[in-house]
């Protein structure tokens, strides 16, 4: 069985690109870009990486965040937030992120990013 | 007692008067003395003579009152001699000031046969003032009728001067009293104007908490009335909106320890203004006097001002988020479509590809410049502090600059056995400004070198290139927001913030940016970075 890599943001265009980035790189990556649904996602699917966005209508990453810390089930899943905004590293820290990337990034970065969690 | 006869003999038509007789007349009901005895006459007039009081007589029956006594004392009183004295009324003694209401007093006393005490302005001889109490007693003759007066003078000029020097002095104080009083009633009113024309409630509160004044600000502010406040508790007026805990806790404690309290915000439903965002600061009066220990409180509608702040803050991370979201895009297709580039390709491809990631990343600074700036100027560069090792940080740094610029020949030497707390992002772009400075401005020279050292309780940076340099003049400016130095404007544009933020940024960590240069030679940008974090934390 593959190893799941979920990514979720509202941005179709960054999940698409995203999709094919990591897609060379042999994850099995799951997509989201509506936030409402990403948690029962989660539970379903129980990836071993979510990367995340931050600002997303209805429910925000940060969110979806605390929401998973507090459900046992998935509480332990590593998440990744990536975000355009300007106190996104606080905010997510303070959700309980495992990591952070700024956007925009370089993809190599990303890759080792993404690489250090999964292997 | 020949001369003393002789004075009585007056001139003319008028009847001559004894002297002696008069004065039998005077003292024969008084004096248990015989009338015409010559001794006892004798022994009278030398006891008048011996009064220290002047003494005159006047005849009634006489055309115009003359004097027809005076002694001694009179004479040293007014200077005249009794020769000049006899026969004349008394009125010569008042000089021109013939129009005294005391005279108007006498005459009436004299009319109505009367004593009467009053005081004159008197002319001695030689035309000095002094001032005369008179005494004025009318004898009687056998029949009722007035026939003679005896007036009795005392010099009281030293007591009168006395009391019109106190007089004086007097309406001088009063003068100077009402000067003041109109003075400090017109500074009242100044200061009460200052205070009026404030746009900041202010109350004055007793030591009991109870609201002594208020200025118009504040009635207006809170739309009440001065019934509505003065003379209640500050913690029931409205509907308690100041009745906070922590609030009495702080205001507790002015007038004991005499800590002022600062910038307190009360967030509240106000009664008739709603719901507002106020800033308190209290302070206790401490000049000694009948204002000690009264306790001053000026509040804020920071409302608006706090919504406008927000505002811009917003604004700020709406932009940042809406500038970079695109360009995410744009970076990470361009950097994937040269990934998945077959290496057969015509290699212009990947030089134009490799280009516009240039002006991507450049684009990219620009935007990060731009609302790091704006964060500057509203105070907001908040700080992440993170434990950076700056011998990897640094290192990285140079690896990739190198890598964009394969003409150069960066040098790393030195290091640090410290990690030091800082925002990682931010050192990285005050890094990354003077390393691309350095490059930038040292086209012509290959050689660029990065120092990193310990100095007491700082790490210490230094970027040498061996470029243009920078004049002394324009050294001073550098670090000003939009500055550019005018030679280097037409060849390498930029907008002149990077210095400005990279020296916001180095200050805000607790460090120090600065440069040394010579023109012709190249510069050194160097900076410092405590080891230790501050202990105030964000300023």
């Amino acid at each position: 069985m593959s190893k799941k890599l979920l990514i979720c943001d509202d941005d179709r265009d960054i999940v698409e690109m995203l999709e094919i980035v990591l897609d060379e790189s042999g994850y099995e990556i799951i997509t989201e870009t509506d936030s409402k649904r990403v948690l029962e996602l989660i539970s379903n699917i129980r990836p071993q990486l979510v990367l995340m966005d931050l600002w997303m209508p209805v429910i925000s990453g940060d969110e979806i965040l605390k929401r998973m810390r507090k459900d046992k089930n998935i509480s332990s899943i590593p998440v990744v937030i990536m975000s355009a905004a300007q106190d996104g590293k606080a905010v997510a820290l303070k959700a309980g992120a495992n990591g952070y990337i700024p956007k925009p990034f370089d993809i190599d970065r990303l890759l080792q990013r993404v690489n250090e969690f999964i292997s | 007692m020949i001369n003393f006869k002789s004075n009585i003999n007056i001139r003319g038509s008028l009847s001559i008067y004894d002297n002696c007789q008069v004065l039998s007349i005077y003292h024969s009901s008084d004096l248990p003395i015989s009338g015409n005895d010559p001794a006892n006459i004798r022994l009278l007039k030398s006891a008048l003579d011996s009064s220290i009081s002047g003494i005159i007589i006047t005849d009634n029956t006489q055309f115009d009152n003359p004097i027809i006594y005076c002694n001694k004392a009179f004479e040293g009183l007014s200077g005249y001699s009794r020769e000049e004295v006899i026969g004349r009324n008394c009125r010569f003694l008042q000089g021109n000031e013939r129009n005294q209401q005391a005279r108007e007093d006498i005459r009436k006393a004299v009319t109505g046969g009367d004593s009467i005490t009053v005081e004159l302005r008197n002319y001695r001889k030689g035309g000095e003032l002094f001032w005369n109490e008179l005494y004025i007693s009318p004898i009687f003759g056998e029949a009722g009728q007035v026939t003679h007066f005896i007036g009795v003078q005392n010099d009281i000029t030293r007591r009168k001067n006395a009391e019109e020097n106190l007089q004086h002095e007097r309406e001088q104080v009063e003068l100077k009293i009402e000067k003041r009083t109109w003075e400090l009633n017109e500074n009242r009113e100044y200061l009460d104007s200052i205070i009026q024309t404030i746009r900041q409630g202010l109350i004055v509160l007793d030591p009991e908490y109870k609201v002594i004044s208020a200025n118009d600000f504040f009635l207006k502010t809170f739309k009440v009335e001065n019934r509505d406040t003065i003379g209640r508790s500050l913690y029931d007026l409205g509907n308690g909106q100041w009745d906070i805990k922590q609030l009495r806790v702080l205001l507790e404690q002015i007038l004991p320890s005499n800590n002022p309290v600062l910038d307190f915000e009360v967030d509240h439903e106000f009664p008739h203004i709603g719901r507002k965002l106020m800033l308190l600061n209290a302070h206790r009066i401490e000049i000694e006097g009948s204002f000690k220990d009264r306790i001053l409180i000026a509040i804020e509608d920071i409302t608006e001002i706090r919504a406008s702040e927000n505002r811009k803050d917003d604004f700020l991370s709406v932009s940042s988020h809406e500038l970079k979201t695109p360009l995410t895009t744009i970076k990470g297709y361009n950097q994937t479509i040269l990934r998945l580039l077959p290496a057969d390709i015509n290699p212009k491809i990947p030089m134009m590809v490799n280009k516009s990631g240039k002006q991507i990343d450049r684009l990219q600074n620009i935007i990060t410049s731009l609302l790091e700036m704006s964060r500057i100027q509203s105070g907001k560069l908040v700080l992440d502090a993170d434990s950076i090792d700056m011998n990897i940080l640094i290192k990285e740094m140079l690896e990739e600059a190198q890598e964009g610029n394969p003409e150069h020949i960066l040098i790393f030497e030195g290091q640090t056995n410290h990690t030091i707390p800082a925002d990682e992002s931010q050192i990285s772009q005050v890094l990354q400004n003077l390393i691309t400075n350095a490059i930038k401005y040292s086209p012509d020279s290959r050689k660029i070198k990065l120092m990193l050292t310990e100095v007491s309780n700082y790490i210490k940076v230094s970027i040498t290139d061996y470029g243009f340099g920078i004049s002394q003049e324009d050294q001073k400016m550098i670090f000003d927001r939009f500055f550019r130095v005018s030679t280097i404007q037409k060849h390498f544009p930029g907008m002149g913030i990077g210095l400005y933020i990279c020296a916001q940024i180095i200050k805000q960590h607790g460090g120090t940016l600065w440069v040394d240069s010579e023109p012709g030679k190249g510069a050194t940008f160097s900076f410092t970075l405590p080891i230790k974090a501050k202990e105030s934390g964000d300023e």
